[in-house]
């Protein structure tokens, strides 16, 4: 089949709503460092106009080169850069809130970590196309799973807990989409539930229940059987006793870990001034550029992180509720264009772009509206930050990429 | 269900459908939010965005409680009153000037500077949301004042916090340590992340040690406040977080015997007191002169009085009992005379060639013996309890460097002994190899063997050390790593799996020789170390007189009683005091008294008051 340049095939809601958020984004972040207070970050809208015009110049290159090129063993060298990058953040990267997230030369600093999920993506895809394999087979998922592994603890130990549940969500994503039954991928989470239900002893005997009587209905065969419950058992049985034998300050350390922010910097009262900025808003809003409540609290962040929560105190419900509907079109139409198209690295490469905005925005917007706890996750495209604008113009392009050619096998 | 991996279509049809429901259903899940929080609460939370504002207040930990071994209190808390700003308050978000006229009317009240407020808050504002505290331990006329003036105070709160204090003032100073505020370094380092501005810390010894148990978990509280103050508690969120008081510890420390180990010094003196329990490591008293009253940090200490003590003259922050290394002088004659009979090279019966005149010629040299007169011919026991450099300047030649540094090595003089305190310097014993680094392969003289026979020269040991090594004699070969805790929050604190640090098995007719001869050093008439006999208590010492090429020699002893089955064994350095026999072995005995017949409980509780 023929794939013209400029396809008619583009998508045009998904072009139309990225571009949407971004331009609300710019008035938004205008918006949040207005205050006399904020003087120091006044011209910040203009540096992401200009973030923009590069981010636009990004996306739409990379949505022009056929994406095939990056299957195979380009998708490996681009792999390998983005760990290149997350180690090289490790050892001389900046340090922000705590952690070292940062990479710099001269004036330009960017966040690898949004880099590496690009990459990772690319590679799972490369991977999980390969017709040869059988992906409801578990040895298969060797590779796919170190592949997202790696990145995962590399940006655990910046530490970044947020950013590196990330690889995991899109592992996740994708293998499902691969074709991994939904009650492997179940019994993949369950050690996790497990640690985290342990400590409740009748949550816990619940759970166990549950997951007998699913592994009963699954029918799966013996040694996976065996596999699940004796992973389950022992880290159900083994977490209370080690955590138990931790010292004080080692137990401490865990939690401030979880937890970052939890008392350091005030996370449940940024929480409590979010809802109150949201709530405030009430139905219409309060006007843009009059809201109150955005002087006040958030001030390091209230441009990042919680830009979600100055649109909902200006625009109200009716704002709030438009922004997330954006979020959504996007998000459906990347499923949309994973599902379209015939050639299942296409299709793999899509999904996994759209599960990066998926994970982003249900965790910062959950965090806002105090659904999620804090994590220090900007909102793609609305939140101020090149290195994020970038890569999610970067994520966009390859839909779209995808999507103009989904006649290609 | 397994799905054909080839098979497009149908198989990813049913993922989008099953992707695209749940995608729908968590957006859901945030309408709804939105809904509940803008249109149902919307007007409740509109009022809290116009009106009133929310504050945290945090709530201290106490930190944790400091006792001796017999339960008698070291370091503890009160209620003291802090006055706070809060730089959020919307007074000041409309009009920052405003910030100002408060800080230039609240200054003289507190006695600080209007500048150095404004900067700290200028600081603080950056990294947290809390209010700042602007003075700690503020007292009763100005919180008073404080409190009827509120109203003219917008975001001034007067708020109460425990107060670290140290009933017994100077007492064991260096071995608690103190709390100060946490600095700029110190808030950076990702080790101290859950710490914010403002925050106290430990600084030296346990307090610093033990910062994480000590510390506790500060609580918090949201408030809601307007302009005429608060309104009260905020319970939108979770209820108020209560604070977590840091774990008490129970410390080995005998405050009788470091009582008696402080006051055994003349005012102005300088010096170091180490006590120890020979069968475990544990310490008893732990003593540095001159010291400093750790509650000046916590009521918060001016900068002038910070330079005085951490600079001025004598370095009271200096803890001398770990952090400095003197010559042992002859306090080292006993290992030295260890390591001659375990390496076989001589025997207790051994008489060397020249007898003490005075003086010995080695080479062209003469070195002297302290004793002016001499000791004329002497075998080891003579020549323990007299201290005769002639004799132990042989011993040396005979043993020869390697063997002496490695015996002394397997002391461990050139480690840490590993105590629980921060800061510890190591000493030193030099071996071939460090002179060779030192001054060039073959171009030192064989004559510094004579002197480290004696304890001078090279070698430089801690206290700390000296009384570990002393406590080996009494104990009969074993190295303790000197330990401070007893119990930690009331349960036995589980024994450092590592506090046997080394055991060397000594031939036990050379250890009985040492021992009795240091036994003599104390009972013999002639002994050097007459006075550190304690009434109806055998006791084993040996004095030292380290020459200082700065001044007057310094004077130490060591000693373990009772001899037959020892429970304690002390170090006493004193700096510039001359000789130990009179200025460090007084000093041994007032401790060993203080242990062996402490004073009733009454006149203890009376020395505390004051």
């Amino acid at each position: 089949m023929i794939s013209p340049r400029f396809s008619p095939d583009i998508d045009r809601p998904l072009l139309i709503s990225t571009l949407l958020l971004t331009l609300i984004g710019i008035a938004f972040v205008f918006s949040a460092t207005s205050m006399p207070s904020a003087a120091t970050e006044h011209g910040l809208y203009l540096k992401q106009a200009i973030y923009l015009v590069l981010a636009l110049l990004a996306g739409a290159l990379i949505a022009a080169i056929p994406y095939r090129i990056y299957e195979g063993k380009t998708s490996y060298l681009l792999y390998a850069i983005g760990l290149g990058l997350l180690v090289l953040t490790l050892f001389v990267g900046h340090v922000g809130l705590g952690a070292q997230r940062w990479l710099g030369w001269g004036p330009v600093k960017i966040q690898p970590s949004e880099l590496a999920k690009v990459a990772t993506v690319i590679l799972l895809a490369t991977q999980l196309s390969d017709r040869k394999k059988d992906w409801t087979q578990i040895r298969n998922l060797f590779w796919p799973v170190l592949t997202a592994v790696i990145p995962f603890l590399l940006v655990l130990k910046q530490p970044d807990l947020g950013t590196s549940i990330a690889f995991v969500a899109i592992l996740f994503t994708m293998l499902y989409w691969a074709g991994l039954p939904f009650l492997y991928l179940f019994f993949m989470i369950t050690p996790i539930a497990n640690v985290a239900l342990s400590f409740f002893t009748p949550a816990w005997l619940v759970f166990l229940g549950l997951l007998a009587v699913i592994l009963y209905r699954s029918r799966i065969r013996l040694l996976p059987l065996l596999l699940v419950v004796g992973i389950n058992l022992f880290v159900g049985i083994a977490t209370p006793q080690i955590w138990n034998h931790l010292q004080p300050y080692q137990k401490q350390r865990i939690t401030t870990f979880l937890d970052p922010g939890a008392d350091a910097y005030g996370a449940g009262y940024q929480i409590i001034q979010s809802k109150i900025a949201i709530g405030s808003g009430q139905f219409f809003g309060k006007g843009f550029l009059h809201g109150t409540q955005k002087a006040l609290a958030f001030l390091p962040e209230q441009h990042t992180d919680f830009i979600y929560s100055v649109v909902g105190e200006e625009t109200g419900f009716l704002g709030a509720a438009f922004v997330a509907s954006l979020y959504l079109l996007l998000i459906l139409r990347g499923i949309r264009v994973a599902n379209r198209a015939r050639n299942k690295f296409g299709g793999l490469l899509a999904i996994g772009m759209t599960s990066i905005f998926l994970y982003h925005v249900l965790v910062n917007i959950w965090m806002t509206v105090g659904l999620a706890p804090v994590t220090g996750l900007p909102l793609p495209l609305l939140s101020y930050g090149g290195s994020s604008l970038v890569a999610s113009f970067l994520q966009v392009g390859l839909i779209q990429n995808v999507a103009m050619r989904w006649r290609e096998y | 269900m397994r799905a054909d991996p080839i098979s497009l279509g149908g198989g990813w049809q049913r993922r989008e459908r099953t992707l695209s429901i749940l995608v729908v259903g968590i957006f859901a899940l945030v309408l709804l939010r939105l809904f509940t929080l803008q249109v149902l609460q919307g007007s409740r939370y509109r009022e809290l965005s116009e009106e009133n504002r929310i504050r945290v207040e945090v709530l201290t930990a106490p930190r944790g409680e400091i006792r001796d071994r017999k339960g008698r209190m070291l370091a503890d808390c009160v209620p003291s009153f802090t006055v706070t700003l809060d730089p959020f308050d919307k007074v000041y978000t409309r009009d920052p000037a405003r910030m100002d006229s408060t800080l230039e009317a609240l200054a003289p009240i507190l006695g600080v500077e209007a500048a150095s407020l404004r900067d700290k808050i200028r600081k603080e504002r950056k990294v947290s949301f809390l209010p700042i505290r602007l003075k700690r331990n503020v007292d009763k006329k100005s919180v008073a004042y404080v409190s009827e003036h509120l109203d003219r105070l917008p975001g001034v709160q007067v708020e109460s916090e425990p107060l670290r204090r140290y009933p017994l003032g100077l007492m064991a100073s260096h071995l608690l340590g103190y709390v100060g505020e946490i600095s700029d370094k110190e808030l950076i380092d990702p080790h101290y992340s859950d710490y914010l501005s403002g925050d106290l810390i430990g600084r030296m010894g346990i307090e610093r040690r033990y910062e994480k148990l000590l510390r506790g978990v500060d609580g918090k509280r949201f408030v809601e406040v307007n302009a005429l103050g608060r309104k009260g508690e905020f319970l939108g969120e979770k209820h108020p977080i209560l604070p977590t008081r840091g774990t008490d510890l129970m410390l080995t420390i005998d405050l009788d015997v470091q009582r008696a180990a402080e006051n055994a010094f003349e005012p102005g003196a300088r010096g170091a007191v180490v006590a120890m329990d020979p069968r475990n490591g544990e310490v008893l008293a732990l003593a540095s002169k001159p010291n400093y009253d750790p509650n000046e940090f916590s009521m918060g200490i001016t900068q002038e009085r910070w330079n005085a003590l951490s600079s001025g003259g004598n370095y009271p922050l200096f803890n001398r009992a770990i952090q400095a290394a003197y010559p042992p002088g002859s306090t080292i004659k006993p290992f030295t005379a260890l390591a001659g009979l375990e390496n076989g090279v001589m025997t207790p019966r051994t008489y060397f060639a020249s007898p003490c005149t005075g003086e010995f010629r080695f080479g062209t040299r003469l070195f002297g013996c302290w004793k002016h007169e001499g000791h004329g011919s002497l075998a080891l026991h003579d020549a323990i309890v007299r201290s005769c450099d002639v004799y132990f300047y042989q011993l040396g030649i005979r043993i020869g460097l390697e063997r002496l540094s490695a015996f002394m090595a397997k002391l461990m003089l050139s480690e840490k002994t590993g105590i629980d305190l921060p800061q510890e310097r190591k000493g030193s014993y030099p071996d071939p190899a460090w002179y060779d680094r030192r001054f060039g392969a073959g171009r030192w003289s064989r004559g510094i063997i004579l002197n480290l026979a004696i304890g001078q020269g090279e070698v430089i040991q801690t206290p700390v050390k000296l009384a570990q090594i002393a406590a080996f004699i009494a104990n009969g070969g074993t190295l303790w790593r000197p330990h401070l805790i007893r119990s930690v929050g009331g349960n036995d604190a589980p024994a450092p799996g590592d506090s046997m640090r080394q055991y060397i098995a000594l031939d036990a007719r050379s250890l009985a020789a040492v021992r009795d001869a240091m036994a003599s050093v104390v009972s013999d008439p002639q002994g050097t170390g007459g006075q550190a006999r304690v009434d109806s208590v055998t006791v084993a010492g040996k004095t030292g007189t380290a020459q200082n090429p700065h001044g007057k020699d310094h004077a130490l002893f060591i000693c373990f009683a009772p001899v037959d089955a020892p429970r304690i064994a002390v170090a006493v350095l004193v700096e510039n005091a001359g000789h130990g026999s009179t200025a460090a072995a007084p000093i041994a005995r007032k401790v060993l008294e203080a242990f062996f017949h402490p004073a009733p409980a009454e006149s203890v509780a009376v020395l505390a008051k004051g």
